[in-house]
């Protein structure tokens, strides 16, 4: 039986790769493809749980609205990685430090 | 005519006096913002018609009074009567033993006392408002003068017209003020501005004491008006009261116990309180009327205008200090130490500043310290109880020297034509036989010149032998000699020497006042050649006539015209002061030699003074010393006057350069004023100015190195620890966020229990612990403390219920689950109190 | 046939998983989108399998229609220099932040083994449905839709304010020197005249640029 906890489990594990992904990695460009894949996997976990308990679809609409929201995050996060290249030539993070102390 | 006055300004309203105060005070407010722009004909029109305004009220006002005091004649004995009016209310304070209030009102009033002052200032003053107006024709300063000069006489009217001390204290300062301003008047000169800042600040230090002293009167007295302080004075002499006497030594009436006690002395030194508040106004009055110590400003003060120096420092403010003394005298005569001490400090300054006058050369110089000298023996004169003669030498002595100094401004004035130098154009080594040139000044000078050295009739004589008479006949009592008797408390009786020694030092310091007086007017007036330039002939004076117009190389060797007598409006008040030196003692004499059916200043005076007339008691014999002692002041005046005629007009100064040869340092210490100045400077000025050293590098290393520094450099510490926080990449703040949260995490997945006891009703033994809700906690309670659960399972029950007896302490425990399986326990241990029993008093 | 699925699931579960970890681990941007491309249409049959047919089209509509689109168009546009080479700096800080949370995740899995799921029950086949599903977002949801609508105009200016730049600005070459499309958005010197010589036009437009 594939019950609720199932779908939990693996929203689990998707948030926990995308997570170290996000923190370990030094490239900006898969620094947010791993905000992507942690969002699919809260999107995930809230069908899931919507399905669990059918009452009303707040949980689908939850997950629509942040597709949404997520695609906005992205178009302006890409526009910043364009910035900082045209500025620093470069997509690591760690050259980002213009705010250092 | 004074009833109809009084019908239309009532004597407990009468607001005449407003406008005594008010115009010059709108001549000083118009002259000030707009003098400039008004042009010198318009500024001289406004300040003269204020102040004549203001003589004109002040007239009207005596002639009030005058009628007022003739309707409150019973018999021979004068009430005393004041017209006053009261411009607002100011403040009020909590003062005297009771902690009774103290309104303080914006009062002026004018009684016998102070409309004769009033009238002085008022009258004395527009003569020199005239005189300045050619004076100063040329400054341009113009309007600027007649502003300050304006608010001069506003100030000095507020302090004579005064009804309480805080207004005369506002008055006090003003003139201070005015006369700071007015010293320094060319300020552009370095040495002008330093003598107006010694002037103020000498009289600060004296204003220190008339504070001190009108908090002593209002904390003993309960009142800071004249008729209030004179209603409550008997608090001063109250023996029964702790605050009888103050504690001088040791400080506060303590001990000076363990390693202090070296300073412990024998018998502690008390003052009395009276003697106290009358120490700390006369500090005061020493410092406005330049008495030793605080006299060293008024030779400095000379460095303002001439008509300044007439006005300020020889006929009004000077005399502010007199006037404090005779206003307050009943609060002067509890104390006869104060007495002797006001009587000695008089005398004492009258011959210092005598001696110093014998040697100057600059005739505003001898002048000051001949101010000096004068107000020495007003000193004497209300020291010793006499206080009319001690008023009646003011008043006689605000025309003879304001004559003497317009007589010296018009002859530098004459001398300034040609002599720009300031110094050289004052000193009367150049000049001499001026009163072939200039007659109407000297007239004057001579005039005034008699009167100040004592020549019989002038107003001199009788002011100043009044004064000697008293002094050696006048022996203060104790007017509460016989209650200090009866309680055997130490009383102070001044020796029997004290008249017959401030005697003789009166009559030294009056024949060298005339001798230095004579040798000014035979230096100055007589003579057979002008020493300053050769007065040339009418025709050389034209070959050269445009030498004169060069006016700062003006070559004095070559001949000039002849020094001019001034223009009108510096004679006639030179011409109408002497007349009043002159005239003023036959009509208004104080002396023993009395005119009937006129009214005399004695009599006048009569109701001021009498609560302090039995404080006085003149010895035996006295009637018969009258002519013998009178005497003793016309010898001064005789031989000061011979000796002076011999020295200079007889022997043409020989003896006096003889005298300086022979006794060369003497000769010098004279000329430098006994150099007090430098004492001063050596001593305590150096000690402020240790002082302020000390405080600047306290305050450079302490307080800035220390207490500015230390947090800095704290805040630098820290600042650079949190900087190294920043690194300003994205992940390093990621990764923080996530130590963070696990932290959070941590604090979710492990609980922690708490709980909170309230108490059922009131000591009814029955507690209910209540836990604290978590995420998700299931909770086991161990209610009954005895170390067990009291069940197996956890269950939602947040609180239980549990009973103590009195006296006993149990110990419940919680765990609280949380929903990942961890555990954890706390215990919560509850005391309930023994109840106290009351206590058996062995009664059933 | 119940076991289907289960199959189904673990299937989608386990291309999910294996998208994901080529996201975050390959090197070349290109293959992390492709990983991140895998791992979104397995998300979209994950739906399909809870009932939510309208949101699994959504998905695939926006999240690989446009966005991964979105990405490669910006990795393209970078270049080679899209990939960043390998070095050593701030590894500590990387490995300490990675490892807790990892083991974070893994603890809160493992605490939790043992908590049982909720079963899902049968249901209609309108649940999830356009229909239904347009019906709450019109009725409940009207006033999130409004304000994302807004929200993404607000995205879109934002999105061109900052990639514009400042006027006239001139994107940098690639430091390498090989062709790319950055000097597209620019300058005046086309390379019309260059079309043999790529490099050698690059470098004179390069002359030019400055």
């Amino acid at each position: 039986m594939i019950t609720s906890d199932n779908y939990v489990a693996l929203s689990a594990i998707l948030f926990g790769i995308g997570g170290v992904g996000f923190l370990v990695r030094r490239n900006v460009l898969v620094t947010l493809m791993s905000i992507e894949v942690m969002l699919n996997a809260v999107n995930l976990a809230l069908v899931a749980f919507n399905r669990a308990r059918p009452d009303n679809l707040t949980g689908q609409m939850f997950a629509f609205f942040l597709i949404a929201a997520e695609a906005a995050e992205v178009a302006v996060g890409l526009a910043i990685v364009l910035s900082l290249f045209r500025i620093k030539r470069t997509v690591r993070t760690d050259d980002a430090d213009l705010l250092k102390n | 005519m004074g009833a109809q006055i009084l019908s239309l300004f009532p004597a407990a309203n009468f607001s005449l006096i407003a406008v005594i105060l008010a115009l010059p005070l709108l001549g000083a407010f118009v002259n000030g913002v707009w003098g400039k722009r008004l042009g010198n004909d318009a500024v001289r029109v406004m300040a003269l018609s204020a102040v004549g305004g203001s003589f004109l009220a002040s007239v009207v006002t005596f002639i009030a009074l005058a009628s007022h005091v003739d309707a409150h004649i019973e018999g021979d004995h004068h009430e005393h009567v004041k017209l006053a009016w009261t411009a607002w209310q100011w403040m009020h304070t909590k003062a005297g033993f009771t902690g009774g209030n103290i309104p303080i009102d914006v009062r002026f009033s004018v009684d016998a006392l102070s409309g004769v002052m009033m009238l002085v200032v008022t009258g004395i003053g527009f003569l020199i408002h005239l005189y300045s107006t050619a004076y100063m024709a040329e400054d341009p300063g113009f309007a600027r003068f007649f502003a300050y000069m304006n608010l001069f006489i506003f100030a000095m009217l507020t302090l004579i017209l005064a009804d309480n001390l805080p207004v005369l204290f506002v008055g006090w300062e003003g003139v201070g003020l005015c006369s700071y301003l007015l010293i320094g008047f060319w300020y552009e000169k370095m040495p002008n501005a330093a003598a107006g800042k010694k002037a103020f600040i000498a009289n600060r230090v004296g204003d220190f004491g008339l504070i001190c002293g009108m908090f002593l009167l209002a904390s003993y007295t309960g009142a800071l008006d004249w008729t209030g302080i004179a209603n409550g004075i008997g608090s001063l002499k109250d023996t029964t009261q702790d605050a009888y006497l103050i504690h001088v030594w040791p400080v506060g009436g303590g001990q000076y116990q363990g390693i202090f006690s070296f300073l412990q002395p024998h018998n502690p030194l008390t003052i009395t309180a009276a003697t106290a508040v009358g120490l700390a106004l006369l500090l005061g009055c020493t410092g406005k009327s330049a008495q030793i110590p605080l006299y060293v400003w008024l030779p400095d003060a000379m460095a303002g205008p001439t008509p300044v120096s007439a006005l300020i420092h020889a006929a009004t403010m000077v005399t502010a200090g007199v006037y404090l003394i005779c206003r307050l005298s009943f609060v002067f005569t509890l104390s006869p130490f104060v007495m002797m001490l006001i009587a000695s400090v008089g005398a004492a300054t009258a011959l210092f500043a005598a001696t110093i006058a014998l040697v100057q050369n600059d005739i505003k110089k001898v002048l000051a310290y001949s101010t000096i000298s004068q107000l020495g023996f007003m000193f004497l004169g209300v020291g010793v109880g006499a206080f009319t003669a001690g008023f009646f030498h003011v008043f006689t002595h605000a025309f003879f020297k304001a004559c003497l100094f317009l007589c010296a401004g018009s002859v530098i004035h004459a001398m300034h034509a040609r002599v720009h130098d300031d110094e050289r154009a004052q000193d009367m080594r150049y000049m001499g036989a001026l009163r072939k040139h200039m007659p109407i000044t000297y007239w004057s000078f001579f005039a005034s010149t008699l009167a100040i050295a004592g020549c019989p009739l002038t107003s001199g004589f009788f002011s100043k032998d009044e004064i000697l008479y008293r002094s050696w006949v006048d022996h203060s009592v104790n007017p509460f000699a016989d209650v200090l008797t009866r309680q055997k408390l130490e009383m102070f009786v001044p020796p029997q020497w004290l008249g017959p020694a401030l005697y003789v030092v009166g009559v030294l310091a009056a024949t060298l006042t005339a001798f230095y007086m004579f040798r000014a007017l035979f230096m100055t007036f007589w003579g057979d050649e002008f020493r300053g330039w050769t007065i040339g002939r009418p025709s050389l004076v034209a070959a050269h006539a445009s030498d004169d117009h060069d006016h700062h190389h003006d070559d004095l060797s070559v001949p000039g015209a002849a020094p001019k007598e001034s223009p009108w409006q510096m004679t006639v008040p030179l011409i109408i002061l002497a007349t009043c030196a002159v005239v003023a003692g036959l009509i208004f004499n104080a002396g023993p030699i009395n005119i009937p059916a006129l009214h005399s200043m004695d009599h006048w005076l009569e109701p001021v003074f009498e609560p302090v007339a039995r404080t006085v008691r003149l010895s035996e014999g006295a009637e018969g010393l009258t002519w013998p002692l009178a005497g003793g002041g016309i010898l001064a005046f005789i031989i000061g006057t011979g000796v002076a005629y011999w020295m200079y007009i007889m022997e043409a100064g020989r003896p006096a350069e003889a005298l300086a040869d022979a006794a060369p340092g003497l000769y010098r210490l004279l000329l430098d004023k006994w150099r007090i100045d430098e004492l001063y400077d050596a001593t305590i000025i150096a000690a402020v100015d240790a002082l302020a050293d000390t405080s600047a590098a306290f305050d450079q290393t302490i307080v800035d190195g220390i207490v500015a520094k230390v947090p800095a450099l704290l805040v630098s510490l820290f600042g650079s620890i949190l900087r190294a926080f920043q690194t300003g990449v994205v992940h390093v703040y990621a990764a923080f966020m996530v130590i963070g949260l696990a932290f959070f995490g941590w604090f979710f997945v492990f609980p922690h229990p708490a709980a909170t006891v309230t108490a059922v009703g009131k000591d009814t033994g029955d507690y209910i612990v209540t836990a604290a809700p978590g995420m998700g906690y299931q909770y086991r309670w161990d209610a009954d403390g005895n170390g067990q659960f009291d069940s197996e399972r956890t269950s939602d029950q947040m609180s239980v219920k549990v009973h103590l007896d009195e006296g006993k302490t149990q110990n419940v425990r919680v765990e609280a689950t949380s929903a990942f399986g961890f555990s954890n326990s706390a215990a919560i241990p509850i005391t309930r109190a023994a109840s106290v029993k009351p206590m058996q008093l062995g009664l059933n | 046939m119940v076991w289907v699925g289960q199959v189904y699931f673990y299937v989608c579960a386990a291309v999910a998983i294996l998208g994901a970890v080529a996201t975050i681990v390959s090197r070349n941007p290109i293959r992390g989108a492709m990983g991140l491309l895998l791992m979104i249409v397995s998300i979209a049959g994950l739906f399909l399998a809870l009932n939510a047919q309208f949101l699994a089209a959504i998905q695939l509509i926006v999240y690989a229609g446009a966005i991964v689109v979105l990405f490669l168009f910006v990795i393209m546009l970078l270049g080679p220099s899209s990939m960043a080479p390998r070095d050593k700096r701030g590894l500590v800080g990387r490995a300490i932040g990675g490892t807790v949370f990892g083991i974070a995740v893994a603890d809160a899995l493992w605490l939790t083994r043992h908590v049982v799921g909720m079963p899902m029950r049968e249901l209609d086949a309108s649940f999830g449905s356009i229909d239904a599903f347009g019906h709450t977002l019109f009725s409940d949801g009207i006033v999130p839709f409004e304000l994302s609508s807004a929200l993404l105009m607000v995205a879109v200016v934002g999105a061109v304010a900052v990639a514009r730049g400042k006027q006239g600005e001139e994107a940098h070459t690639p430091p390498s020197g090989q062709p790319g499309l950055a000097g597209v958005a620019t300058s005046g010197t086309s390379p019309a005249s260059g079309f043999a010589d790529v490099r050698a036009t690059r470098l004179e437009g390069h002359g030019h640029s400055k």
